[in-house]
């Protein structure tokens, strides 16, 4: 179940939020996270708002949101399960584990639960390639992950 | 005859003074510090593979096609984004480097449609040069797996593929054929400031997207066409070029829309006319154009273009098609009848400001040698003759100052009753561009214009001003000046009248001038005009732009005169990035000003009742000229309904539409017993002919214009007149009807003729022309290069004189019935009266004319966005459809006056400028109300229009 | 426009003018008006004012009175018919 929160609520809380960070230097991409913070994804109303704001095209603003892949233009999961697709991790098994989540998830990447428990994305590099293969759920890194690594991640999930 | 060439550098010129020298492939170049190696090598002949650079925008180092190596240094750097250094060495082509190229234009053409024969690029693809240029045999990769390509892969949906976004009237979009390489989307930002494209997405998924992932109509696109120039593959191409094929020759000519003037290579096969692209010599707009030059000439070949001379004996009649000579001498034999009948003064000409210099000359000539008297006027008359008289008196001469290269070099500009990102889009670019980098702006107009705020750029004042009061608003920035000490004393001393200066400032300085006593009438906050004083005084290099909102008040030669004093008064004149710049509407009225089409002056605004003048032109002529100034247009309309003036002899203007108090000017041309229009179109004005002559296009004739910066430049002609003859050939046959021996072969001895009678263009011919490019006038003896910048060392007066500025109300008060003050303008698609973009594929963008109306005024009024209102005032009334906005204050309404349904001006009065009756457009007192449809003005004047229209022998055209 | 509306738009401008020049140096006022007149405004223009003078300068401002004397008074129209319809030839 996704909330459909009203344009001009979406306007409103956007324009509050953009006037807070309007005066920090470079203020596009943290006005984007604050954003996405707030409604969960970033809905197409925002971007104009934002040109306005900050005194630049549509194109801009279109342009930055679809270059990040963290951005989304539709509500995820309640969670955000990012399994490492890079060559360090793929040659400690990377590829197997992430097809093991896929079949315990039952999506492919770039999708979402049913349930909305999860979104599940691909990330390139972690940093972790000592501790391969990694994950990221919600921010929190999980290296060396193995089946009973992977069975916590999910239950943490199901809560 | 060939495709004019034009060397493409990859990256653009540096300005430095200082000169490296640097060997590139055992050669020693020499070029300003700055440049890159690319554009080092290019100028040495070698040219580098690229893909990605373009000297149109800055370098940007994505396609790694241009790579090179350098000696001492390791890798392989691209050429583009690396600066020559001394002592350098490059090689352009080793086996490493030939390696390189072949795997990126492997990865290129893997990911590419294979259709080069079909393809609209075909000849003219820099992709398929480059997988010549470096040897591309064989794609490794294949063709197969994840593409943009096709539609479908292996029978299932390709999600990557888009298909063709037609939606623009003029260009293409191909997303298939895009290779990334990202020159659109810097073209849009660099050279023409609207950012409407980006690339979305990332890697492999890059694209480009205009707006938010939008249809090209739909976005902030402006139609430029930049975009489309930049594109080295058919992924923007025009639909022209779709439709015809590559062109073989090319000439390069002048647009024929606004006072910028913008060089174009026509492009040509045969006849036909495939494409105009922008020339980058061209000095006005340096390869940059709008949407009308470079898209809007479909009117040329219209279907409503009259190509027979066409009589009627009257105006309720239908017209009969006749032959040039009959037609001719009608003419000639009706004129000579009423001068015979009412008398020498009786009849009149008006010259076009959209045709050539030459053809402006023959019309004045005609009038002043033929008819024998002045009653000779231009459009100027109706848009920049203050500028003319309040220059005029200030410095000597009635042109501006600068050339558009000189706002980069600009630090503060004020823009004045102008709105240069619709009426002078390329100027309007360039402005954008140096304001990007630092400039502050300061605009005073009624109305948020899209300068104030647009994407990177914000104005650091906007004084928005009620109607009427520009005198009180500059007076009082002047007041700050002197006041707060912030005058130029120096530059005062040695260039102008210290004495006049005193009296002026005394003037300025009164109380009753201040910015906080003007304050209730101006409407403008004193601490804003306070900051913008200051701003403008002591920013650096100061520079004024004005146009028409300064020039069409009843005060607008006092305006003039007082920005003339702003500039002296902060020594902001004769030198590169400031002065004083009016903005001139059309291609050539300047040059039509500069040629005598004003009834108080000759060639080279010299007054007819200067004898040593008339003496040159008497000589020459063999003929006796009349000492007494004309009739200005609005007189020969008065003089018309008093019953003294008869005939009237109109070349490309259409002055029903155009003029003000439409129903004057019609009751004027109803009481002539001859009018004749010399037009592409059977226009407003032609309803009220008896003689319609067709005209030629641009396209079609030799001759020069000149531009807003005095910049005569050459048109070239192209094809062959549709109507059979080029303009100045039918002012030269009637002349000959009327019996005057011209025997002109060509324009350009027209042109040696006003060399000879004009000091200011002594040195103008067209040999001359083809060696320099174009010049500025004054060129001559003392100017041979032409003159750039004006007033250097001294003003042509003399000294400059500061003259006092009183700001008077004007007549036209608001009041309980007509509250509301109406002011008019343009915008970027349509063009003043229309009549040629109405006939182009513009109308996707502006098909009627909107009144732009306050919310609270809606409100108060339940007028809705959309709904049909009448607008009114003393002198009329008339219906259109309202557009809420807060872009003008409340209290202030504004329309354009693009289409003729819309007679806009059946509601401006007859109130106009003290000193050169200019009408007052930009000030008159509406009332707005709702309505349920067309007015009976209305109705009734679009059955004229149609009864009028009627051919003999021809079925009326469906709409 | 009647004779008499076209000679009250005239002097609607000829006020205009002297409105102007009210407000520059005295030394320049009426030889500012003069001048003007002289240098822009038709013969029949004139004329229309000076038979606007002749009868009692009704509606003039003082300033306009003033410069009169310095304003060229064009001759009388020509008869219809004359010969002096067509430029003379040198």
């Amino acid at each position: 179940m996704t909330m459909r929160i009203s344009a001009d609520e979406i306007a409103l809380r956007s324009r509050d939020i953009i006037h807070d960070l309007k005066p920090l230097e470079g203020p596009m991409l943290p006005i984007l996270h604050a954003l996405q913070a707030e409604f969960g994804y970033l809905p197409d109303a925002v971007k104009p708002i934002i040109a306005d704001e900050l005194n630049l095209s549509r194109a801009e603003v279109h342009g930055v949101v679809t270059f990040y892949p963290d951005f989304r233009d539709h509500p995820g999961g309640r969670h955000v399960l990012k399994i490492c697709r890079a060559e360090a991790c793929q040659s400690m098994g990377g590829d197997d584990l992430a097809d093991r989540v896929r079949s315990l998830l039952g999506i492919d990447f770039h999708q979402t639960t049913p349930d909305d428990a999860v979104t599940l994305e691909p990330v390139y590099c972690l940093g972790l390639c000592a501790c391969a293969p990694a994950a990221m759920l919600d921010g929190a890194v999980y290296g060396r992950v193995d089946e009973h690594c992977l069975s916590e991640i999910v239950a943490e999930l199901r809560q | 005859m060939s495709l004019v060439h034009e060397i493409d550098y990859g990256t653009p010129a540096s300005r430095s003074e200082k000169q490296v020298t640097l060997t590139i492939d055992g050669r020693a170049v020499t070029v300003p510090e700055g440049t890159s190696i690319m554009r080092a090598s290019m100028e040495a002949g070698i040219q580098i593979p690229k893909l990605c650079a373009t000297d149109m925008v800055d370098a940007f180092g994505s396609c790694r096609l241009c790579l090179v190596e350098v000696e001492g240094r390791n890798g392989t750097p691209s050429s583009c984004t690396t600066p020559v250094a001394a002592n350098m060495v490059v090689h352009t082509q080793t086996n490493r480097l030939k390696d390189i190229r072949r795997g990126v234009m492997e990865l290129y053409i893997s990911d590419h449609p294979l259709d080069c024969l079909t393809c609209a690029a075909n000849g003219d693809c820099e992709l398929q040069d480059m997988a010549g240029a470096v040897g591309l045999r064989d794609v490794r990769y294949g063709y197969d797996g994840g593409n943009h390509v096709r539609a479908r892969n292996d029978g299932e949906i390709n999600a990557r593929w888009m298909p063709k976004d037609e939606s623009n009237p003029y260009f293409t979009y191909d997303p298939s054929k895009c290779i990334v390489c990202s020159r659109c989307v810097r073209a849009c930002e660099e050279v023409q400031g609207t950012f409407a494209l980006t690339i979305e997405g990332r890697g492999f998924e890059s694209r480009v997207s205009p707006g938010a992932h939008e249809h090209f109509l739909e976005s902030e696109c402006v139609s430029c066409g930049a975009c489309v120039q930049a594109c080295p593959t058919a992924t923007l191409t025009e639909k022209s070029v779709i439709a015809i094929g590559q062109p073989e020759h090319s000439a390069v000519t002048t647009c024929a829309y606004c006072g910028v003037g913008c060089s174009f290579k026509a492009e040509m096969r045969g006849e036909e006319l495939v494409r105009m692209v922008p020339w980058k010599d061209g000095q006005a707009n340096r390869g940059h154009s709008c949407v009308k030059g470079r898209f809007a000439y479909g009117y040329a070949s219209h279907k409503d273009r009259i190509l027979n001379p066409m009589i009627r004996e009257k105006i309720s009649d239908p017209w009969r098609e006749v032959s040039w000579e009959e037609a001719f001498s009608h003419v000639a034999t009706e004129l000579r009848r009423l001068q015979y009948q009412y008398g020498r003064e009786s009849i009149g000409g008006i010259t076009s400001s959209r045709c050539t210099n030459e053809e402006t000359f023959l019309v004045q000539k005609l009038v002043r040698a033929g008819f024998g008297n002045n009653n000779v006027d231009t459009c100027a008359r109706v848009c920049h003759s203050p500028t003319g008289y309040g220059l005029g008196q200030a410095f000597g001469t009635s042109a501006g100052t600068q050339n558009f290269d000189s706002i980069e070099q600009s630090d503060v500009v004020i823009v004045i009753g102008a709105n240069p990102t619709d009426g002078h889009p390329v100027f309007g670019s360039r402005l954008k561009k140096r304001l990007r980098q630092g400039a502050k702006l300061i605009v005073i107009d009624p109305r948020r214009i899209d300068l104030v705020r647009t994407p990177h750029v914000e104005a650091a004042y906007h004084l928005p001003l009620k109607p009427g009061t520009n005198v009180a608003v500059m007076t009082a920035l002047a007041h700050v000046i002197v006041n707060e000490g912030l005058a130029n004393e120096q530059f005062i001393r040695e260039r102008c009248d210290w004495s006049e200066f005193e009296d002026w400032a005394a003037f300025v300085s009164e109380e009753a001038h201040s910015p906080e006593a003007t304050e209730s009438f101006t409407g403008v906050p004193a601490n804003l005009l306070r900051g913008a004083a200051r701003l403008f005084a002591t920013g650096g290099n100061g520079a004024i732009y004005y146009g028409l909102g300064v020039t069409e008040h009843s005060q607008g030669s006092t305006t003039v005169m007082a920005i003339a004093n702003l500039a002296m008064a902060t020594g902001n004149i004769g030198r590169p990035g400031v002065g004083v710049n009016p903005l001139r509407g059309q291609n050539n009225v300047q040059g039509s000003c500069d040629m005598g089409s004003f009834p108080h002056e000759l060639p080279g605004y010299r007054h007819i009742s200067d004898d040593a003048t008339r003496d040159t032109f008497e000589k020459l002529w063999g003929v006796t000229l009349d000492n007494e100034p004309g009739l200005r247009i609005p007189n020969m309309l008065d003089a018309a309904v008093e019953g003294t003036f008869k005939a009237i002899y109109i070349q490309g203007e259409d002055i029903l539409q155009s003029d003000p108090d439409t129903k004057h000017v019609s009751a004027g041309l109803a009481a002539m017993e001859c009018v004749v229009v010399h037009d592409l179109f059977l226009n407003e004005t032609a309803n009220y002919a008896h003689v319609f002559l067709p005209g030629s296009t641009f396209l079609e004739k030799d001759g020069t214009f000149t531009n807003a910066e005095r910049r005569i430049n050459r048109v070239r002609k192209v094809m062959s007149p549709k109507n059979g003859y080029a303009d100045w050939e039918v002012t030269q046959k009637l002349a000959q009807a009327m019996g005057l021996n011209w025997n002109y072969a060509h324009p350009s001895q027209i042109m040696d003729e006003v060399a000879a009678t004009t000091p200011s263009f002594a040195l103008v011919s067209y040999d001359y022309l083809e060696k320099m490019g174009s010049v500025q006038w004054p060129c001559n003896e003392a100017h041979p290069q032409g003159s750039p910048i004006m007033h250097v060392d001294g003003f042509v007066r003399g000294k400059g004189k500061f003259i006092r500025t009183e700001y008077v109300a004007t007549d036209e008060r608001t009041g309980p019935r007509f509250p509301l003050l109406l002011t008019t303008g343009r915008i970027l698609s349509q063009y003043n009266v229309g009549a040629q973009t109405r006939r182009t594929e513009n109308v996707a963008w502006h098909a009627e004319d909107r009144l732009e109306i306050h919310p609270h005024d809606a409100e108060q009024r339940g007028i809705k966005d959309g709904d049909w209102i009448k607008l009114a005032s003393r002198s009329g009334d008339t219906t259109l459809r309202a557009l809420i906005t807060d872009r003008v204050s409340p209290g202030v309404v504004y329309t354009t006056f693009h289409h003729p349904d819309t007679q806009a001006n059946v509601i401006t009065t007859d109130f106009s400028d003290w000193a050169t009756n200019c009408p007052e457009y930009k000030v008159t007192a509406v009332q707005v109300s709702p309505s349920n449809g067309p007015t009976e003005w209305q109705e009734d004047y679009n059955d004229l229009s149609r009864r009028s229209r009627r051919v003999a022998g021809k079925m009326e055209a469906a709409e | 426009m009647s004779h008499d509306q076209g000679q009250e738009k005239l002097v609607r401008m000829a006020n205009q003018i002297a409105t102007f020049f009210m407000s520059q140096p005295e030394a320049e006022r009426a030889s500012g008006v003069a001048t003007h007149i002289n240098k822009f405004w038709e013969p029949r223009m004139r004329r229309h004012l000076f038979d606007r003078l002749d009868e009692g300068a009704d509606g003039l401002m003082p300033l306009v009175v003033e410069a009169s004397a310095m304003i060229n008074r064009p001759p009388p129209p020509a008869e219809a018919g004359s010969r002096n319809a067509t430029p003379k030839s040198i």
